[in-house]
């Protein structure tokens, strides 16, 4: 299914390049490598990539840097973003960006190709993805990603800067099922033993604040055992 | 350093006042006529000039001294980390090395997928390290969230959380006064001060045998709140105690125990952001408690 489809792979990092084309390629996609932003901008014009897998650190452009080029080029070829260590804020920088999705060094490639699927099925051709929204709508939930403001109908929620990151992440990622392991990546930025729990008790402050019943859930349903789901439809208001 | 300079400049801003004020009264201004021998005067002078000198070169020396201090202390700090990192990379590296030689030239299929599995070990050994590091160098500046805590819930979930991973194997109890009132709350952040409790009550359960005793106790101290993990556990050598807070530090005792070297660090870390405090008191042989003290909200 992922035959015809073409990721290019951005990293100055040769060993790092080097293991992942050929895994890649063995997952079916066919793949052409960049070792800066810049490269990363030329080749994205001749190569025409279905999507973009982006390191953060790099020589010349940087990988934020290129994503900014090319989302105010009009590109709206999904981007992966390869977050560095110790970069929370990164994380966060790459959200507003329009990064539809990132990860985190160092990384299972399995997972990476799990993402790529994932953003892929997600993307509609040529328009811009909730990924790169300022706002974000589901109903009556209102989501300012600029301003970090939560609104139910008329009524503004007061939530914690992580449950506001958290509901981001489940609403750039409707109908898809997200583990725990991953919002702890993506949200926390670490993993560490209790990590679980952390994630539980913020999808519980969320449900609490937003008045969603984990029985008959609006929002944010459960998957026993694995993950959270946001129930869409989300549209984005811009 | 400003409030310094205030001190210096009040002398100054006080003769001014009472010049303006002795001048708002026409021709009541008195005249102090002094008289005495240029040599006495110049004795004076001199004598004031040398106390005043001395004065700055005790001050200056002071300062020099504790900036020396703090200087050859960062920079002790960062050669030991340097060599504890070195070491705690090397170990997984070489049985990497030598999972790599067994790959290659394994006799059969199941030596092969026993290497493979090897290396992989120590390749999820070294991302937890990477992953640990980030956390502590994260926690260092990352802004920490500044939300009512409840500690006597978090006190209950991690307690509950480390018995089923003891297994019923130490003697674990948790105390928590109600009376006269409940315990006050925390501000700070909840996922961070759960995992300081989480690491303490990790290492107490770690460094104890089966039978031994962990408690857990919690109680208001004036306008904080103290956390007490204690266990009569292994203990820890008198020697070794100043160095448990450091990164990547591992006592005697700690060898062959799995764990990153970072548990304490971090902890340590946490209270220092949410301005609180860490201590531990332990006898070897005997036991070890650790005392996390943090700012309460005022109350209720």
């Amino acid at each position: 299914m992922d035959a015809n489809r073409k990721i290019l792979l951005v990293d100055d990092e040769a060993p790092i390049t080097d293991n992942l084309v050929p895994f890649l390629e063995r997952a079916g996609f066919q793949v052409a490598v960049a070792v800066n932003g810049e490269e990363a901008i030329q080749k994205a014009a001749e190569f025409v990539p279905d999507l973009l897998v982006m390191d953060v650190l790099m020589p010349k452009l940087d990988g934020r840097g290129a994503l900014r080029r090319l989302r105010q080029a009009g590109n709206w070829t999904p981007i992966i973003l390869l977050t560095q260590v110790g970069e929370s804020v990164e994380r966060a920088m790459a959200l507003e960006e329009g990064a539809d999705d990132y990860l985190n060094k160092p990384f299972d490639p399995h997972e990476l190709v799990a993402r790529i699927r994932a953003v892929l099925r997600r993307t509609r051709p040529g328009q811009p993805s909730l990924a790169a929204a300022s706002r974000l709508v589901c109903g009556p939930l209102n989501l300012d990603r600029r301003a970090r403001r939560v609104r139910l109908g008329e009524q503004e929620i007061a939530l914690s800067p992580k449950a506001v990151n958290l509901l981001e992440y489940l609403m750039t990622h409707p109908d898809e099922l997200v583990t725990r392991e991953r919002l702890l990546d993506v949200v926390w930025g670490w993993d560490y033993p209790v990590g679980m729990r952390a994630v539980d008790t913020r999808v519980a402050e969320l449900r609490r604040l937003l008045d969603d019943d984990p029985l008959h859930p609006t929002f944010i349903e459960t998957v026993t055992g694995q993950g959270y789901r946001f129930l869409g439809p989300v549209e984005t208001v811009q | 350093m400003k409030a310094r300079w205030g001190v210096a400049l009040l002398p100054a801003v006080l003769g001014l006042a009472l010049n303006i004020w002795l001048a708002s009264f026409p021709g009541q201004n008195p005249v102090l006529y002094l008289r005495a021998s240029l040599g006495i005067l110049l004795l004076l002078v001199g004598v004031i000039l040398s106390a005043l000198t001395c004065l700055f070169l005790a001050l200056d020396a002071g300062q020099e001294q504790r900036r020396a201090d703090l200087l050859s202390k960062a920079g002790d700090d960062r050669l030991r980390f340097l060599r504890r990192l070195d070491h705690e990379l090397k170990n997984p590296l070489t049985a990497i090395r030598a999972g790599l030689a067994n790959i290659s030239e394994a006799p059969g299929e199941d030596a092969r997928q026993e290497a493979v599995r090897s290396v992989e070990m120590q390749v999820m050994r070294l991302s937890s390290l990477s992953a640990n590091l980030r956390k502590l160098a994260d926690l260092e500046k990352q802004e920490v969230e500044h939300t009512p805590v409840d500690m006597v819930e978090l006190l209950r979930e991690s307690f509950d959380l480390a018995r089923s991973q003891a297994g019923g194997s130490r003697r674990l109890s948790l105390s928590i006064p109600e009376a006269p009132w409940p315990l006050p709350r925390v501000e700070g952040d909840q996922d961070l001060l759960f995992l300081a409790v989480h690491n303490l009550l990790d290492n107490a359960i770690k460094f104890s045998r089966p039978d031994d005793r962990v408690e857990v106790r919690a109680f208001e101290d004036g306008s904080s709140l103290v956390i007490e993990v204690a266990d009569t556990g292994a203990g820890v050598p008198e020697e070794e105690l100043q160095h448990v807070w450091e990164e990547l530090y591992r006592g005697q005792a700690a060898r062959g125990i799995p764990g990153s070297g970072l548990g304490l660090a971090l902890v340590r870390t946490i209270a220092e952001r949410h301005t609180g405090q860490v201590t531990m008191r332990s006898s070897f042989g005997q036991g070890t408690v650790v005392r996390l003290k943090l700012p309460a909200v005022t109350k209720r």
